[in-house]
């Protein structure tokens, strides 16, 4: 057995393999413009949504839509901020070395399905009362130049097409949990060893 | 530079030249892309490099520098979401593999004895790392968490497993 912790041990690494305190430097740069890119991404489309449907209210157009377009814009703002705050945040390097591989394998696990499994909380819930607004307008305000029988179908096909969406995005996001919470499962038969 | 910040730099450096191959291994087996293994040796050394900042005794080098790194492994192969990975029982029923002297070397053995580990499941990879690292039975409970009995027959069934793939090099 020791022969193959020998091959193991001896493998051949690289002079060019080996990281310098530079190459940490450089990656500790990278780090940081990646969190500045990443703000800058999300202040640009945030002021995108916000100019845009500003520029849709001042201008009159979709007059009846204003304050659920309002609304809309909050609850992208809210999302982003969530999706930024639960699904791309990093462990500290302090809890790295706190923590035994179980123990952070199992946090990283949790922090992931409490996410997914909240989703329907944080990422639908904010959308639906300007949705539902939305939709409660094209319902009471027909389209005057549309037979009322046509107008009844669009709206019917709105609500339907609004309801497979946000049920097709809340299924993916149980699966996603459902995968996670299996895996933990394991991870706590292990501990338990 | 500040002195703690020199202190920092100094621990990294002597875990860099303690560690370094071991943990190029370590990366060789998370990833099999080289370019994603570089990139999660630099994660694995900036992660340490960062963790320096709050070390101050509280355990052996060794286990300081292996918990960081299988830490900063596993979040960066939840990120990827690689999955297909087997428990020790599964991977035992698999067929063994070819006589590895008859094979094209040494390199040929290194790179199944990657894909083996790659296939096991967690902690089940990680203790075969450490063991293969000569970590001994305490030391891989203090990085993974096990209990030395969980650890113990890890041990046991992963030299059974080696001893099964790599039959003629282990019983040399």
């Amino acid at each position: 057995m020791s022969d193959v912790k020998a091959l193991w041990q001896n493998q051949t690494v690289e002079e060019k393999e080996m990281i310098t305190l530079s190459d940490i430097r450089d990656r500790a740069h990278k780090f940081q413009s990646r969190i500045r890119w990443r703000n800058v991404a999300l202040y640009v489309y945030s002021a995108f949504n916000i100019a845009a449907s500003f520029w849709l209210i001042l201008s009159g157009r979709l007059v009846a839509y204003r304050y659920p377009m309002l609304l809309m814009i909050g609850a992208h703002l809210f999302v982003l901020w969530q999706v930024n705050r639960r699904i791309g945040a990093r462990p500290l390097p302090e809890e790295l070395a706190a923590r035994t591989a179980l123990d952070h394998h199992r946090s990283e696990l949790e922090r992931q399905r409490n996410a997914l499994s909240n989703a329907w909380l944080w990422y639908i819930a904010p959308f639906m009362p300007a949705l539902i607004w939305e939709l409660a307008i094209r319902a009471i305000t027909p389209n005057p130049n549309i037979p009322a029988f046509n107008n009844r179908i669009i709206v019917f096909y709105l609500v339907s097409g609004a309801i497979f969406f946000w049920t097709a995005v809340w299924l993916a996001f149980s699966r996603a949990a459902l995968k996670l919470q299996l895996q933990l499962e394991q991870l706590k038969r292990v501990a338990a060893e | 530079m500040d002195t703690k910040q020199g202190r920092q730099n100094e621990l990294y450096l002597q875990a860099a030249a303690e560690f370094g191959p071991a943990l190029v291994r370590l990366a060789g087996v998370y990833e099999s892309d080289h370019d994603k293994q570089r990139d999660l040796l630099q994660d694995i050394h900036f992660a340490l490099w960062r963790s320096f900042a709050g070390f101050s005794g509280q355990c052996s080098l060794r286990t300081w520098v292996y918990r960081v790194a299988h830490n900063a492994s596993i979040s960066s192969r939840i990120r990827r979401r690689r999955a297909t990975m087997l428990t020790l029982d599964e991977i035992a029923d698999m067929p063994a593999l070819n006589d590895v002297e008859n094979e094209a070397g040494e390199l040929r053995a290194l790179e199944r004895l990657r894909t083996l580990i790659r296939r096991l499941k967690p902690p089940d990879d990680q203790v075969m790392l450490l063991y293969l690292e000569d970590a001994d039975a305490g030391t891989i409970g203090e990085i993974t968490g096990l209990s030395p009995r969980a650890v113990a027959t890890r041990i046991h069934r992963l030299k059974a497993l080696l001893a099964k793939q790599f039959h003629d090099r282990a019983n040399a």
